[in-house]
């Protein structure tokens, strides 16, 4: 292991040689420019080195440029595996299954909800449940659950929570097939009981923007996107349930991994052979939590657009808010990529990495197919965050993939003492931006300062093609855990 | 003897938990990752639960030991103020746990703790105390 032997490809990316580390069956790259570069973790290369070990691994080892140090597999990190040959790995996906990003669009602009901002922040973070030992509006029978399970989204749809055009502007319509309810621990099942439409905490959020920036004047437009005009971003996961999935299966995969004789670096990259029990088993659990987590997203967009109507006195036709689309970006997916010219099927492991599919795929709604498909980028509280389109260039380079946010620079226990005798949220409100949280140190542990700056993860994104930039929205309200 | 202190690490946080024996160490990481959570003072002795957890290798031990206190919180609100160990082995604890269910109004919420992990895990016996390293996916 050395290293010495990376060495730098082009401006927006390394190469993590296949004798860096003993065991790399391939090369890892990592997309980095020669700022973020020095902001980069040893442990985060070896990381990405270590991922490169697994059996069946297909291309290279990837991470994203909001890469940082993770369990097993880095954050940031994207990684196919043959079907045949290669391994599935809660690792690969993450404990919060199916964390991702959605965004809507309104009809107001800026001007709009300035006089108001304060009552709407107030009152979003008094109908949308969040923070440490918050429970959700909606109490869930062991039937309601499994149905959840099954259906994501459209549950939620069918409670009323949204409307069924929503549906086609999710990643995978809202809810991907292949979830077995009956694989779920009653664990899992008593944790997803009151944590249904809640927030979360730490980085999860909600937030109104307003579209600052635009980058791609054709593409805004198919987006819906105005210059000033109002948008609302959620960012949340499966919550304790897809973390109680993940702790389950850990363990599973623990011993599969002995039982198959898989050499492991690390024991949190614990992993199956695809096509073994344990790992389709851990399939049809992440599928079912992946699904809770879109009903989750579904519920929090209809009571923030609920929210606005309310205190704005809105009619659903003049608030005009509408889904732009949802991204999961802790998630693993059978998907067919072009391996060494052959079309293939692989199980692509995003974790802390958005899907950046291009124009023509299949598997957009045909709204977005002549365009490609929108990737939401969340930034930290105080500076922006971004929509951007899958492309091309990311199906031949990342099986489709692109970054995911800002990505921490410092730890939580730097953030707190850095804010210490400083009030985050009246320095947060002297620059425009109105923050409630539930929990003490939130604001501090997630003040601007904490992250890297997501202007610069995107440029890379941007600038090595995988995606290419649409807009900028800025935070004018925040809702944390 | 400092029972635990606070390992920074970026991203999530960690506790080096200390005893003179493994099962003080185990006691002080679940008290450690307690006061994560809450403030333990206005934590009070309201309700008992029983937990067992049973896990081959040490390392797996001290994670289903500490999940399945997560699972408590996560799932029912439950936050323990004392710890009593019943039974203690390589591979299994029993204990009684007393406190109370977490209450908003009463009890300030700090971290949102959602699972004890193996990263960087440690369980190791250092001239006649022990000491475990523990980071936790918040």
């Amino acid at each position: 292991m050395g290293l010495e032997k990376v060495r730098r490809i082009d401006s927006t990316r390394i190469e993590i040689p296949v004798d860096y580390k003993q065991g790399m069956r391939v090369n890892g790259i990592i997309y980095v420019d020669e700022a973020l570069e020095k902001d980069l973790e040893i442990q985060a290369i070896d990381q990405v080195a270590n991922v490169a070990t697994l059996p069946g691994i297909v291309g290279s080892s990837m991470a994203m440029p909001d890469v940082h140090t993770g369990y097993g597999f880095s954050i940031g990190g994207v990684a196919a595996f043959d079907l045949k040959d290669g391994i599935v790995s809660p690792g690969g996906v993450g404990y919060d299954i199916n964390c991702g990003v959605r965004l809507l669009r309104s009809n107001l602009r800026k001007d709009d909800v300035a006089a108001k901002i304060k009552d709407l922040v107030s009152v979003l973070f008094n109908e949308i449940p969040s923070g440490v030992g918050s429970k959700g509006k909606v109490r869930l029978g062991p039937d309601d659950q499994k149905r959840i399970l099954k259906k994501g989204a459209q549950w939620a749809v069918e409670q009323g929570f949204g409307e069924s055009g929503d549906l086609e502007k999710i990643e995978s319509g809202g809810c991907i097939e292949g979830a077995d309810p009956s694989l779920i621990s009653n664990k899992a099942y008593e944790r997803g009981r009151s944590q249904q439409g809640t927030l979360g905490s730490g980085n999860h959020f909600l937030e109104v923007q307003y579209v600052d920036e635009i980058y791609d004047e054709k593409a805004a437009n198919s987006l819906g996107l105005f210059r000033d005009q109002i948008t609302v971003m959620i960012h949340t996961g499966s919550r304790g349930f897809g973390h109680q999935v993940c702790t389950d299966f850990l363990e599973v995969m623990e011993r599969a991994a002995n039982k198959y004789k898989i050499e492991l670096p690390d024991k949190e990259l614990a992993c199956a052979p695809f096509e073994s029990p344990e790992a389709q088993d851990y399939l049809a659990a992440m599928r079912a939590a992946a699904n809770y987590a879109w009903a989750n997203r579904q519920c929090i967009m209809h009571w923030s657009r609920e929210t606005f109507m309310k205190v704005l006195g809105l009619s659903p036709r003049e608030l005009g808010m509408s889904l732009i689309y949802d991204v999961a970006h802790n998630i693993a997916k059978v998907e067919t990529h072009e391996v060494n010219g052959r079309k293939t099927k692989l199980i692509v492991h995003r974790k802390g990495a958005t899907r950046a599919f291009p124009p023509g795929h299949p598997e957009l709604p045909e709204i977005y197919r002549p365009i490609g498909q929108p990737v939401l980028i969340p930034g930290d509280m105080g500076r922006a965050s971004f929509v951007l389109l899958g492309t091309e260039k990311a199906m031949e380079e990342t099986f489709g993939s692109t970054c995911h946010g800002a990505g921490r620079i410092m730890s939580r226990h730097q953030a707190i003492k850095r804010a210490k005798g400083r009030k985050i949220w009246r320095e947060m409100e002297d620059k425009g931006i109105i923050v409630r949280s539930a929990g003490r140190e939130t604001l501090a542990e997630e003040m601007s300062e904490a992250y890297k700056d997501v202007s610069n993860v995107v440029d890379v994104v941007h600038r090595a093609g995988i995606s290419t930039k649409v807009a900028r929205l800025r935070p004018i309200g925040v809702i944390k855990g | 003897m400092t029972p635990f202190k606070i390992l920074d690490i970026s991203g999530d946080v960690g506790l080096t938990a200390y005893g003179n024996t493994k099962e003080e160490a185990f006691i002080n990481a679940a008290t450690g990752m307690y006061s994560l959570i809450t403030d333990p003072d206005p934590v009070f002795e309201k309700k008992v639960i029983h937990i067992s957890v049973e896990n081959q290798s040490p390392d797996g031990l001290l994670v289903s030991w500490l999940n399945e206190l997560v699972f408590h919180f996560d799932a029912y609100g439950f936050i323990g103020k004392k710890i009593g160990v019943e039974h203690f082995s390589d591979s299994k604890i029993t204990a009684r746990i007393s406190g109370e269910e977490f209450n908003p109004d009463r009890h300030e919420g700090n971290l949102l703790i959602k699972a004890a992990t193996y990263h960087k895990l440690r369980i190791e016996k250092k001239d006649n105390q022990w000491e475990i390293d523990v980071i936790f996916d918040i």
